[in-house]
């Protein structure tokens, strides 16, 4: 049970490096005729490069370390709250949504003094506005 | 040649308590805009135009200065005191400011990146002052072919910032290069890599990306280990030593060569348009790494890391001004919205502008050594300001961050396609991190990317394909071999230094 | 006391744009209105943009704001303004050449053909003109059609499709060899024929201050008709080449914009173009004066330039 990070980046890397070059490239990437360069040459040449180094990887890995795996997790949570938080502001936007996005950040921190918490949650979000909408002139998000 | 009586009619049209007025609210706006995680000193400028519509042109040029010069000093501070800087070219000053500030000496790094960028700064407009013309001509002579040697040369300083595996730092290399390719191709304007956004097709836009990558991916990796008891932001704890508040002249003194080297590196960079200041931050920290005695004490502190970074991006600023004036050609994004307040104020940069206008032309000289005195001053208050205010507790300094960038983000690509742009970035970054790919490397590949394939189209179309023909530039044919010779250094002392 | 008041007024002009109910008008935009201009900031078509922008502010009291998009002549622009909803506070302003010939040659591939937008109206002509460095070793077309023959290949620098399209027409009717470097403005077309990597290149507007300093000289004029600056320089198609752009600065919206909100922002723009400040600065960047073609005009301007686009420049 001794999976190196590297080899298993080099692996995700290899197969990258591989999909780029022979289905996504071709696929979304135009091909003309004239011009000095072709749109598909530095994707291509950078796919390759990326798999091969991906190959090299796997084979010699360095003693690199995968970060705490309850850590990645946690973030992991932050990443999807932050996604919902994005997503509801394109629905109700900046205004109603900041206030709660802010408010579910700092407590999950642990934050729990008043003071803090009002200030992030009430005090920024109003700054915020007052500096874009009124100060300025830029519609929020 | 311009006659006498014109710089100084044009300098003493400067220094007038009017002008300073400007000067002083343009640093002020920039340091504060800079320093605010997710603006950055080219929104501030964008939004600060129409505001100087009403003035005269030397006042309205002198504000558009300070701003710019304010947001650079500005933009180290969240570098330093959070390790997320707010623009790329602040990202090699974290990496040796943010770990002195966690030291208990934030005032000292702030301090010393304050100073080294006014320095470099200094040393770059003197340099535009003084020999702008014969620079801007050798500028000039400097076509794609010799610009896509300078690029290889530049990649090749990179490979100083790779650590332990070449293999990883070409991988992080690469996927900026092919980050770099979405959008348009570069000669046929054909949309690649878009996957039907068509919001994608003038490129990822730049600030979600490094936002994204820098920023947000180093406040996901801290919000992960914040926990029940909330701590400050930066820890400010009194060591008890003054010295540690404080730059000495003997320390500013021991980064003279740095800060010299940094500062050149950074005027030559800013006077060929299109490499810009990030690559020229770099360029000098992997070269003062390189040239220390003690390369392990860097990324652990080291007062010259910082030097080296903010003496090189200051420099770039003044110098982007050297083709422009001079050629009528901006060197970056920052001076082009500088060219756009010269012509909405009548005047067209070019050839004759310092035939036309050189008592405006000095004049603005006069207000850019004025902004110099001016940021230094303001930077010693703001800095205090800035100290306290990330002294407050993470969970505040964090979500507030959060939302800055968001908005900050949001203002700067036109909706929230850019922001949720820049949270998949920053979630590469932090898997990339977390898997020991560099960051950095990915950024300045991802910025040089898009001139880089240019430079090549052209390069080709000049010499009909033959690519031999690279050989006969000599300047081409120099920095080819420097780039040889670094590569060959930097991989020589990365395998002593792993080897011990 | 000067400074004093000259500081109050910039304050004051800060806060008015955000305090003046708009008036003459019976629309105003819900939040600022953004005008996104297809090439990058320093060009001709930026800082014609940012004072239109300024002049329809004053008039208005509405907040205007101007926002760069550049990328393939304003069809990145254009591209992203067809995607929007019509919300009716995003004003696009490009030229027209480059959206047509993007058109003709890649229409089926683009998210937008010439129904996706509002137009509002014009700004102004620009003119094309192929220059070259004073030291050059000819004067017209003519002389660089026979020097690219002498030399086997000439190189000459680009920014936008149509221009390469110009060049290979010539390649067709003359059958000189071109080299053509892409360039990404008229700013790097100059820089790089000073510097003299390419012995001509185009530009629309950017080669005046050289002209005036007598370092570059014209070649050819590319539009219909000889140039305005000039008048003695013959263009493309009296040299035998059949080929020319007529490109327009113009402003449109994305289609199905509330009709009162394209009326009120047409007539807000053909109020600015006749603004002093306004006008100095089209003579400046175009050495011509503002045309407004009008709403109308400009949807007539854009379809029959698209058809004759498909005549001339059709793969």
């Amino acid at each position: 049970m001794n999976i190196s990070a590297d080899r298993a980046s080099g692996v995700f890397f290899l197969l990258f490096g591989l999909a780029m070059y022979f289905a996504v490239n071709p696929n979304y990437i135009e091909a003309v005729e004239s011009g000095n360069i072709a749109p598909r040459t530095l994707p291509d040449t950078v796919s390759i490069i990326i798999a091969i180094c991906g190959a090299v990887l796997v084979i010699k890995p360095t003693d690199q370390r995968v970060r705490n795996p309850v850590l990645m997790a946690k973030t992991g949570f932050y990443i999807v709250l932050l996604s919902v938080g994005i997503y509801a502001m394109s629905w109700f936007g900046f205004e109603y949504v900041a206030p709660l996005l802010a408010f579910a950040i700092m407590w999950f921190i642990g934050e729990r003094r008043p003071f803090w918490l009002g200030l992030g949650v009430v005090g920024m979000p109003l700054l915020i506005w007052y500096l874009v909408t009124q100060l300025l002139g830029r519609a929020l998000p | 040649m311009v006659d006498f009586s014109i710089i100084l009619a044009g300098f003493s049209d400067a220094f007038t308590l009017f002008n300073l007025a400007f000067v002083l609210f343009g640093v002020v706006l920039g340091q504060f805009v800079g320093a605010v995680p997710g603006i950055g000193p080219i929104m501030a400028m964008a939004i600060a135009i129409p505001f100087t519509f009403g003035l005269d042109p030397l006042p309205a040029i002198a504000f558009l200065v300070g701003v710019n010069k304010g947001g650079l000093v500005g933009g180290a501070v969240p570098a330093v005191l959070m390790n997320t800087p707010g623009t790329p070219d602040a990202a090699a000053t974290a990496l040796d400011g943010n770990p002195l500030a966690r030291q208990g000496k934030p005032l000292k790094a702030t301090k010393m990146a304050l100073f080294s960028s006014v320095t470099g700064d200094t040393f770059s407009d003197i340099v535009l002052i003084t020999v702008s013309a014969p620079l801007a001509v050798l500028a000039l002579k400097m076509g794609p072919i010799e610009v896509v040697a300078l690029m290889i040369f530049a990649f090749s300083i990179l490979a100083g910032l790779i650590g332990n595996s070449l293999t990883k730092g070409i991988i992080a290399a690469m996927l900026g290069l092919l980050v770099a390719s979405v959008g348009q191709d570069p000669e046929n304007y054909t949309p690649r890599l878009i996957f039907g956004y068509w919001d994608l097709f003038d490129g990822l836009p730049l600030p979600s990306v490094a936002i994204g990558m820098l920023a947000i991916s180093e406040i996901l990796h801290r919000l992960s280990e914040a926990h029940g008891n909330v701590r400050a932001a930066v820890s400010t704890e009194d060591t008890g030593n003054p010295d540690d508040k404080r730059v000495s002249w003997a320390e500013y003194w021991s980064c003279r060569y740095v800060m010299l080297r940094g500062a050149t590196i950074g005027t030559i960079l800013g006077a060929l348009p299109g490499i810009g200041s990030t690559a020229a931050a770099f360029m000098s920290y992997a070269m003062t790494k390189a040239a220390s005695k003690d390369p392990a004490s860097f990324g652990k502190g080291n007062i010259q890391g910082i030097a080296a970074s903010e003496s090189a991006n200051s420099a770039v600023v003044g110098a982007n001004l050297i083709p422009l004036l001079t050629l009528g050609i901006p060197g970056s994004v920052g001076a082009a919205l500088i060219i756009s307040a010269f012509m909405i104020h009548g005047m067209q940069p070019g050839p004759l502008l310092f035939e036309n206008q050189g008592r405006l032309v000095y004049g603005l000289f006069g207000a850019m050594l004025m902004a110099n005195f001016v940021n230094l001053w303001v930077g010693q208050l703001g800095l205090r300001l800035w100290v306290k205010v990330v002294s407050a507790p993470e969970s505040i300094i964090f979500s507030s961050a959060l939302l800055l960038c968001f908005v900050g983000v949001a203002m700067a690509t036109s909706g929230l396609f850019g922001v949720a742009i820049m949270l998949i970035f920053a979630v590469l970054g932090y898997l990339m991190a977390s898997f020991g790919y560099s960051l950095v490397i990915f950024i300045i590949a991802f910025f040089l990317g898009p001139r880089f394939e240019k430079s090549i189209a052209q390069s080709l179309a000049l010499t009909n394909g033959d690519l031999t023909q690279i050989f006969r530039s000599p300047v081409a044919v120099m920095l080819l071999l420097l780039s040889v010779a670094s590569v060959v250094f930097f991989l020589r002392s990365n395998a002593q230094s792993e080897a011990r | 006391m000067k400074l004093k008041s000259k500081l109050l007024a910039l304050g004051a002009s800060a806060l008015l744009a955000f305090a003046t109910p708009a008036f003459a008008e019976d629309w105003a935009p819900d939040g600022p209105l953004t005008i996104q201009i297809g090439f990058g900031a320093g060009g001709s078509t930026d800082t014609m943009g940012r004072v239109l922008a300024k002049v329809m502010k004053d008039n208005t009291g509405w907040n205007v704001i101007v926002e760069n998009k550049p990328g393939g002549g304003g069809v990145a622009m254009f591209t992203g303004l067809s995607q929007r909803p019509a919300t009716g506070n995003v004003v696009g302003m490009g030229v027209s050449i480059p959206v047509l010939v993007q058109l003709v040659n890649r229409g089926d591939q683009l998210p937008f053909d010439l129904e996706s937008f509002d137009y509002l109206g014009t700004v102004a002509k620009a003119e094309l003109a192929l220059v070259a460095s004073k030291d050059a070793p000819f004067d017209d077309l003519e002389g660089m059609v026979t020097y690219a023959k002498e030399q086997g290949t000439l190189p000459v620098a680009t920014m936008a499709p149509p221009q390469v399209l110009i060049m290979n027409q010539t390649k067709a009717a003359t059958g000189a060899e071109f080299n053509l470097v892409t360039a990404d403005g008229g700013a790097e077309v100059m820089k790089l024929i000073l510097g003299g990597q390419v012995l001509a290149g185009f530009g629309s507007g950017e080669q005046f201050p050289y002209l005036e300093s007598g370092d570059m000289k014209v070649i050819a004029g590319a539009n219909q008709t000889r140039l305005s600056f000039a008048p003695d320089v013959k263009t493309f198609i009296e040299s035998g080449v059949n080929a020319y752009v007529d490109p327009v600065f113009f402003l449109a919206m994305k289609a199905g914009t509330d009709p009162e909100a394209t009326k009120a922002i047409a007539s807000a723009i053909d109020a600015a173009i006749t603004a002093p400040e306004f006008v100095e600065i089209v003579q400046n960047a175009v050495k011509g004066a503002p045309v407004n073609m009008g709403a109308e005009g400009t949807k007539k301007m854009m379809v029959d330039g698209l058809a004759n686009a498909k005549v001339l420049f059709a793969k």
